[in-house]
């Protein structure tokens, strides 16, 4: 009953919830204007000039680099090899598997090796500096310790409790073609599994939505074309008071010379 | 040679009591906004926010992407200065955002405790005074921070849901007021604008022998000179500079009794006052039918 619950109902409902609520959260993102400029400069004035700085700022971080050395080298390294491994999965889920997937499976294996090293480090540096130890909350650490799990329980199926691939790719598959069947695998993997179910529930609930917000970030995308109008989509008029000594209409009668314009 | 600056060890509610004087009546009812803070302050705040939620999609995206990484951390230099933790940008931005889970998020709402939701209650709307007016809005968290996350656009959200519940200080307020009142942020009114540029065009003549014109609303000049007030009050030698500067260009200039200011302080406050204050820069250009404003400032 429970092998039942985990591996042919839930993995439907996590990824409907992860669709959907990525769907929704960028859904909410997009239909917020943007009323102001609030670029942060020095910004690039061209359309491509901004693609290439948000490409830059996906890939290699330059503003973490200028900030913390450490902490740029440890998210780069496991951003980076998050792709990868993430990368070497698709073996599971292509019949038959693609020839570049083929390619990187070495590069992957050794990659997922070092995984666990800068998410130790980001752990071990959010308990011993105190600024970041002040500022973290429950989520921070729930995401971490998930992706360790995830990472850990990955590196001893392949390393000690080899799990049989045949086993993996035919759950995986059999998925995807909608006649989900229960496998035969060691416990560890159903951690794994498990684990991974959580993440993409949790995804869209926190902060791990800042994978997608950095296309949409105002300060990130727009450019330094100040000179050019822009519109405020919900703009008002404004007006003054009656409380309020100086306003057009009585600076009007003062440039025509027929008083008014506040106290004199 | 650059010498790092030191970064200071947390000192909880160090800076918790350096706090703004809140605003006056007087003020308030210029500025059209509550003369003090409203019975249901709570509900007008929240309302408030939703709308400012709706409207800017910076706040709402700076409020959920951010990751705690802490690199902002020590790049505030009002956390440099007092070493109050709630002044790192992220923990500042942190006060709005735990209302913002608590009252607008499915995670805040189904898993208060991870996501760290918190209610809006009087303790909460103390620390909004305090802290997010302990924040210059000069932007440098946003330049160290991989987002792009920008404190200032979060500190402006929230002075702008404090200011709709007659939440606001007195110096913002105040110095409002008075742009409205007679044109600048210091209350130079418009006879003592003509008065001051009069004088030193006499002075001018006096010690220098020079005869160089101060033109005040002159209709049809070309430029219209919008100095920070204080020009021509107290640092009166910027004014005269700027005086010999067109004097010398030949270009027929004018100040306005109506805009001689080009600091804007409804950027502390709220958009409708931000928009007020700008927008008397055009006006001014508008009536005096001029054909290019310098801003100073």
């Amino acid at each position: 009953m429970v092998t039942i619950f985990i591996f042919i109902l839930m993995p439907y409902i996590c990824l409907g919830i992860f669709l959907l609520g990525v769907g929704m959260r960028f859904w909410l993102w997009i239909r917020t204007p943007v009323p102001l400029r609030i670029v942060t400069t020095p910004a690039p004035k061209t359309r491509y000039g901004m693609i290439w700085r948000l490409i830059g700022d996906l890939l290699w971080f330059p503003n973490l680099f200028k900030s913390d050395k450490l902490l740029w080298v440890a998210g780069l390294l496991f951003h980076l090899a998050l792709w990868i491994v993430l990368l070497r999965h698709l073996r599971y889920f292509f019949f038959p598997v693609p020839k570049w997937v083929e390619e990187i499976q070495t590069l992957g294996l050794y990659t997922g090796y070092i995984i666990p090293l800068p998410l130790v480090f980001l752990l071990v540096r959010r308990l011993i500096i105190e600024q970041v130890l002040y500022i973290s909350i429950l989520g921070d650490y729930f995401a971490l310790f998930l992706l360790l799990i995830i990472t850990l329980t990955g590196i001893l199926l392949q390393l000690f409790f080899r799990t049989y691939v045949i086993d993996v790719k035919a759950l995986i598959l059999a998925l995807i073609h909608f006649q989900p069947q229960i496998p035969k695998v060691h416990w560890l993997f159903t951690v794994h599994f498990i684990s991974v179910m959580a993440l993409l529930i949790y995804f869209p609930l926190g902060k791990l939505m800042h994978a997608g917000g950095l296309l949409l970030s105002p300060t990130r995308y727009q450019r330094a074309n100040f000179r050019e109008p822009s519109v405020n989509p919900w703009d008002y008029p404004v007006s003054y008071n009656a409380e309020n000594l100086s306003t057009p209409e009585k600076y009007a009668q003062t440039l025509s010379g027929t008083g008014g314009g506040g106290k004199e | 040679m650059r010498v790092p600056v030191p970064i200071p060890d947390i000192k909880i509610r160090a800076s918790e009591h350096l706090r703004c004087h809140p605003s006056k009546a007087k003020d308030m009812v210029k500025i059209d906004l509550p003369k003090e803070r409203l019975e249901n302050w709570k509900e007008v705040m929240l309302k408030k926010m939703a709308e400012v939620l709706d409207k800017y999609r910076s706040v709402k995206l700076f409020l959920d992407i951010c990751v705690k990484c802490g690199a902002c951390a020590d790049k505030c230099q009002f956390f440099l200065g007092t070493g109050d933790p709630k002044n790192m940008p992220v923990a500042r931005a942190d006060l709005l955002r735990k209302v913002y889970k608590r009252y607008f998020t499915l995670g805040g709402k189904v898993w208060g405790r991870v996501n760290e939701a918190g209610e809006l209650n009087e303790a909460v709307l103390q620390e909004w005074f305090t802290y997010f007016y302990q924040c210059s809005e000069c932007r440098r968290c946003s330049i160290f921070c991989p987002y792009g996350i920008d404190t200032a656009e979060i500190t402006m959200a929230a002075r702008e849901i404090m200011a709709a519940a007659g939440v606001a200080t007195k110096y913002v307020t105040e110095v409002v007021a008075k742009v409205y009142d007679a044109g600048n942020n210091l209350g130079i009114w418009p006879a003592a604008w003509r008065y001051n540029c009069a004088f030193l065009e006499e002075d001018l003549k006096e010690t220098e022998g020079v005869d160089i014109k101060f033109p005040v609303d002159e209709v049809g000049a070309e430029v219209l000179l919008i100095p920070p007030s204080a020009d021509n009050f107290v640092n009166t030698n910027t004014m005269i500079g700027y005086a010999k500067m067109f004097h010398a260009a030949g270009i027929s200039w004018t100040t306005s009794t109506y805009c001689n200011e080009g600091g804007n302080f409804g950027l502390f406050l709220n958009y409708t006052n931000l928009k007020k204050t700008n927008n008397r820069i055009l006006e001014a250009a508008r009536q005096l039918r001029v054909k290019k404003i310098y801003w100073g400032e």
